[in-house]
């Protein structure tokens, strides 16, 4: 592990610190495929006791509970409650546009989208949930070591795509979408209904820098695409900031619209605020479901 | 092309650049300001919006402006604009400065400076070379430079005080050879030595010749000799030209150049002299160090006076009443005719001359002086006055002990009709007479005289004798005073001498005496020599005399004119100084006549080029659009953040510097309240720490067994602490050390040569296999102070005070045992003192030099245990070790105090106890 992945790691987990540990709220209370740690209710891989019952001849002679078959005739097998864990598939844009810093900003936008991903992962981890970033190939895994292999990964991947790729998902989890979603809408909507159709249930998290919101600029300027491929110039740019805010308003408005529409939910963090903050939120959000459900 | 009759432009025809400045004007309105590069990711979003302007017109009016008149500042400076017309070449072969620098051009220099000022510049552009010729002092060949060297020259030119010698100049030029036929422009004086005509000729003969002169009416003055009369200094003043009237003023200036007073003077129309007369009394008038012509700032117009020119206060003392029946007869007479020329003469009696600050007393035929008369004369000789007596009647009886040399009763005759001898001629004067150099006329006979008791040392008090041998004048010094006998009359009776020129001149001699002069300084023997005192230069300001000022030969003294071997000045000693003035009696101020050549006028200011000033300005303009263009764009920085940051720097600084003296002060009050032990910082880290640990050790074993309880010790910086607070430096070696620097060394040097001790620890086996040479400790210690002037060193003797200042110790050891101890070599011992148990020199030894690692023996733990192993070992070694350090502070701080406490049984047993 690098320094600079220890670096990430140990500063996402002092922003998660200050929360308890998370538990996804379980979408479908009364579902086979739902909740983390929580029991399920019928025998299966567990750690608590569910039931004693008669051995049978296709179980293994070690599957014997002794004591409980020394107070009588028969033998008796221990049969522990089946229990699962919730999966949380997380994605972090990795497009050039990410890795833009304006003089107002604290960090670039990658670095905080990586923080707050890994933040919420060591949230999960602590909960019991299972973790993976989305696209890597494998399968959501429990403890420290998932989490580590995602800080590893994270790093690691410094560009990569800005929307998530088509990759196999396992149904009925809960995804979560960092970018700053500045891709054609098209794209991000198609995306999202993909994943919807998968059975994914999410949360999108749109990372914003303070110039992209704000738009302090002035003068004659030339703006650029951080790829360098495009460029413009205008002249007397102040003149156009309101215009430029009302789209950038509407921009975010449409994309909570989508994700509603799906369910999803949606969150904005600006790189100048406190990444806690967006933390909290978040928690809110994934836990917040849970109490949805209770109530429902 | 010149302009508004100042302003005179090179290249007029660039000036047509100026058009183009409209143009440049329209270009800058339709050219948008290039645009400040952002990145911007949601550019897209940005797409289809528009600016409802674009802004080429937003460059203000100002920054407009400013740009126009940075581009018209370059064009003009372009242009080459001077103020003043330079002067245009006549040639373009190389430019050769013929100038006069003798005093005569001093009064006017600036004009000079300002003409060659202006030919140097006209020349660097034109890229001539140059040759500086200075008529006054031209020093072997001539040489051509750039203009760039010249100017430097040109720059160390001055005028001397004395007068050109063009001939010599214009030779040395004819002997030059130019590839092209030269420029020569002469700034001359505008004064005709006799060769003015024919130097023009040369000159023109060798170039294109341009004379420069100064206007009429500004050609020198100078001041002839002055005349000292009885009430005050008549001075004469010469002037070159004699048309127009001038007038000016003139001072008597003292010795520290104050005013003591000025008179105006005036010539009219068609003289060339005049004179004016400064009226100051006596006593101020001999504290007159020079006369001078106000504003006039040359040698020639500056007179030095020297003690020739004072004028005594003499009280004349007769005991005769015939002066007023018979004056021809009279002593006195002839003694007031004498003096007057250059004395203030009173007659009367010793109170009323005393009363008037006589100096000089002359008692003429009194044999004894006596009652309060004698005390107040004797008082007046001790305290410096002179006393001149001269023979007479009476004094053949009756004579007092005022008097240089005892006389015989009687007298002798000499050509009387009863006598065998012939009256008497003089002898050349002894060589260590004042009047030694008088020449001495052969009608001088005397026949009649008092005579001296041979004695041994008659012949040390005789000023003059007789052909045979007896003495004419003696003189003897009493207290600060002297007294001085004429053994002749003061008038004609028993001489001729009185009649003589002679005699004039052997009072004016005597008189000297009163102005503090030794008597041998006093001669001017043909083959006296009188070095350069003072000198002037051609400005008349007095300045120390250089290597190639020769002294004055007494023979030359009155021929000699100023010249480089002899500047005009002061020659001579403290208090018989002679001087040498730039203007002689004999000598006139001619001007130009004509001289077959055209003569200009200075034109006294050179031209100011404005090019520079104008470039400068254009890139100051320029500076100032690029901050104004960047800020407008708001480039980069934010000015409230920016002042914000400035404001933070330069609270940063005030802090800083405030706590850093505060620190300095601190320390030094740290070190100045208590003794402290101290080490050098060495920048080693762990072999201070153990200096540290070893000096606190050793402080705790003094606190334990002596009077002495050191604070904590103190590591000092040699290049930034004060060490005159330490009495002890432990410093030990270690080839990591850095070289000091030489601020660092002086105060090493200044500290031991102030009493300080440094005990110097190579640390032989801590830092090598074995001692000597080739340790690198000891090459340590001669890498970093083998520029430090060390005391001759020697093993510390068996009784050395070293040895027995607390303990008596045998030998030196520290971490390890055995080397030598080294300490500055002490004064053999007295052999008559017989033998002492302990021996010291009258100070501490500066340094103490060993290799025994010593703060490591010292240094002790928290617990009080050695932090370090001995070796060989033992706590003996350790015990010896720590009693070496004892004895080194006790050395260091008490002296050679204990050399002195072996004698105390002596004492002891002397005062009876």
């Amino acid at each position: 592990m690098t320094a600079e992945q220890t670096r990430l790691r140990d500063s996402a987990e002092q922003i998660a610190a200050g929360l308890p540990p998370l538990l996804v709220a379980a979408e479908r209370l009364a579902s086979v495929i739902s909740l983390g740690v929580h029991g399920r209710r019928k025998s299966g891989m567990g750690e608590n006791f569910w039931q004693f019952r008669r051995f049978q001849a296709e179980d293994a002679s070690t599957a014997i509970d002794w004591r409980q078959s020394a107070k009588s005739q028969h033998l008796f097998v221990r049969e522990r409650e089946w229990e699962a864990a919730e999966a949380v598939w997380l994605w972090r844009d990795g497009s050039a546009g990410m890795r833009f810093k304006s003089d107002f900003a604290d960090a670039t936008k990658i670095d905080r989208a990586s923080m707050l991903a890994l933040a919420l992962g060591s949230l999960l981890i602590r909960g019991g949930e299972r973790i993976a970033l989305y696209g890597d190939g494998r399968a959501p895994t429990m403890g420290r070591a998932a989490l580590n292999r995602m800080a590893h990964e994270l790093i690691e991947r410094q560009s990569g795509d800005a929307l998530p790729p088509d990759a196999p998902v396992s149904k009925n989890s809960t995804f979560v979408w960092f970018s700053d979603f500045l891709s054609p809408l098209g794209d991000i909507e198609d995306t999202l209904r993909r994943l919807a159709r998968a059975g994914l249930n999410g949360q999108l998290v749109h990372i914003i820098d303070p110039a992209e919101e704000d738009f302090p600029f002035q003068g004659r300027t030339r703006f650029e695409t951080p790829a360098g491929r495009q460029s413009e110039i205008f002249g007397r740019v102040e003149t156009m900031q309101s215009a430029y805010r009302a789209r950038f308003r509407a921009h975010a408005e449409t994309l909570r619209d989508l994700s509603r529409r799906l369910g999803w939910g949606y969150l904005a963090h600006r790189t100048d605020r406190r990444p806690e903050v967006a933390l909290v939120a978040l928690f809110e959000a994934l836990g917040g479901a849970k109490a949805k459900m209770r109530i429902a | 092309m010149t302009f508004f009759g100042i302003l005179t432009f090179a290249e007029p025809f660039i000036l047509a650049g100026l058009i183009v400045l409209p143009a440049i004007w329209f270009l800058l309105r339709v050219t948008p300001p290039s645009p400040r590069r952002v990145m911007f990711p949601p550019l897209r979003l940005l797409l289809g919006l528009s600016a409802t302007e674009e802004t080429p017109s937003r460059t203000p009016w100002w920054l407009l402006l400013l740009r126009l008149a940075a581009a018209a500042l370059i064009i003009l400076a372009l242009a080459a604009p001077t103020i003043g017309e330079p002067p245009k070449p006549l040639s373009n072969g190389p430019l050769v400065l013929f100038v006069d620098n003798g005093w005569t051009a001093a009064h006017a220099w600036k004009d000079r400076e300002a003409a060659i000022s202006d030919a140097l510049n006209g020349a660097a552009r034109a890229g001539r070379p140059v040759a500086l010729v200075p008529t006054a002092n031209i020093r072997g060949s001539i040489s051509l430079l750039d203009a760039g060297s010249a100017q430097r020259q040109a720059e160390e030119l001055a005028p001397v005080s004395w007068l050109p010698d063009r001939k010599r100049a214009a030779a040395a030029l004819a002997h030059m050879h130019f590839a092209t036929r030269p420029e020569i422009l002469w700034l001359s004086d505008g004064l005709d030595y006799g060769d003015a005509a024919d130097i023009a000729s040369k000159l023109s003969k060798l170039g294109a010749t341009k004379i420069l002169s100064d206007a009429p009416g500004h050609l020198p003055l100078a001041l002839k000799p002055e005349v000292n009369r009885a009430d005050g200094f008549t001075v004469t003043v010469i002037r070159a030209e004699t048309q127009g009237a001038r007038h000016g003023s003139i001072s008597a200036l003292g010795p520290r150049g104050e005013n003591l007073a000025s008179t105006p003077f005036a010539f009219a129309s068609g003289k060339d002299q005049t004179t004016a007369k400064i009226t100051l009394p006596l006593e101020v008038r001999n504290e007159t160090a020079r006369i001078v012509i106000d504003n006039e700032d040359s040698a020639g117009a500056t007179r030095l006076l020297d003690s020739n020119e004072k004028r005594r206060a003499v009280g004349l003392i007769s005991a005769s009443n015939t002066e007023n029946d018979q004056p021809l007869l009279s002593d006195l007479y002839y003694l007031e005719r004498a003096l007057s020329p250059f004395a203030d003469v009173t007659k009367g009696s010793v109170n009323e001359a005393l009363s008037r600050n006589a100096s000089v007393l002359m008692l003429a035929d009194i044999g004894r002086v006596a009652g309060a008369d004698y005390t107040t004369i004797s008082k007046f000789v001790e305290d410096g006055g002179v006393l001149v007596r001269f023979a007479g009647a009476r004094m053949t009886q009756n004579v007092d002990d005022l008097i240089p040399v005892k006389l015989r009763s009687g007298g002798r005759y000499l050509g009387g009709a009863l006598a065998w001898a012939e009256p008497q001629h003089l002898a050349p004067f002894p060589d260590a007479s004042p009047f030694r150099g008088l020449a001495i006329p052969k009608e001088v006979t005397v026949s009649r005289q008092v005579l001296a008791e041979p004695t041994v040392d008659l012949g040390e008090h005789t000023w003059a004798r007789l052909t045979d041998g007896t003495p004419l004048v003696t003189a003897a010094q009493r207290g600060k005073g002297w007294i001085v006998l004429f053994h002749v009359t003061a008038g004609p009776a028993w001489s001729s001498l009185p009649l003589s020129g002679l005699y004039v001149e052997m009072l004016h001699r005597v008189l000297d005496l009163a102005s503090g002069a030794r008597p041998s300084d006093m001669g001017t023997g043909a083959n006296a020599m009188f070095p350069a005192y003072t000198v002037l230069d051609g400005f008349g300001h007095a300045i120390k005399p250089g290597a190639d000022a020769l002294p004055l030969r007494g023979a030359q003294l009155s021929k000699t004119k100023p010249s480089p071997l002899h500047p005009a000045g002061l020659y001579g000693s403290e208090g018989a100084q002679i001087a040498l003035n730039a203007v002689d009696a004999k000598d006139v101020l001619i001007p130009f006549g004509n001289i077959g050549a055209q003569v200009e006028n200075y034109s006294g200011t050179a031209a100011i080029a404005l090019q520079p000033l104008l470039l400068s300005l254009a890139l100051a303009l320029l500076l100032i659009d690029a901050v104004v263009s960047l800020l407008l764009r708001g480039f980069g920085f934010d000015p409230k953040r920016l002042l914000a940051r400035l404001g933070v720097l330069a609270l940063a600084l005030a802090l800083f510097h405030p706590g850093n003296a505060r620190a300095d002060e601190a320390f030094d009050m740290k070190a100045a309240l208590d003794t402290h032990l101290a080490y050098v910082i060495t920048g080693v880290p762990d072999v201070d720490a153990m200096s540290a640990a070893g000096l606190k050790g050793l402080g705790a074993y003094l606190h334990a067994r002596t009077s002495y309880d050191p604070k904590d010790p103190m590591g000092v910086n040699l290049d930034t602490d004060n060490l005159a607070f330490f009495p002890l430096l432990y410093w030990p070696m270690d080839p990591r050390e850095k070289d000091l620097s030489p601020q660092a060394l002086s105060k090493i040097a200044d500290y031991m040569r102030n009493g300080g001790t440094i005990l110097i620890d190579t640390r032989d086996l801590t830092l090598g296999p074995s001692r000597g040479q080739d340790n690198p400790g000891e090459q340590t210690l001669k890498r970093l102070l083998g520029k430090v002037d060390m005391p001759p060193l020697q093993p510390v003797p068996p009784d050395h005070v070293l040895r027995k200042t607390f303990y008596l110790l045998n030998d030196f050891p520290g971490r390890w045992e055995g080397g030598k101890v080294w300490v500055e070599a002490l004064p053999p011992p007295d052999p008559d003192a017989g033998p002492s148990p302990a021996r010291g020199g009258d100070n501490v030894s500066p340094v103490i030099i060993g290799g025994n690692d010593w703060a490591a023996a010292w240094a002790i733990d928290n617990e009080g245990r050695g932090l370090v192993a001995v070796s060989p070992g033992g706590d003996r070694q350790r015990e010896m070790a720590v009693r070496f350090g004892i004895n080194v502070v006790m050395y260091a701080l008490t002296g050679n105090y204990k050399t002195d406490q072996v004698h105390v049984p002596a004492l002891l047993q002397r005062t009876g106890k």
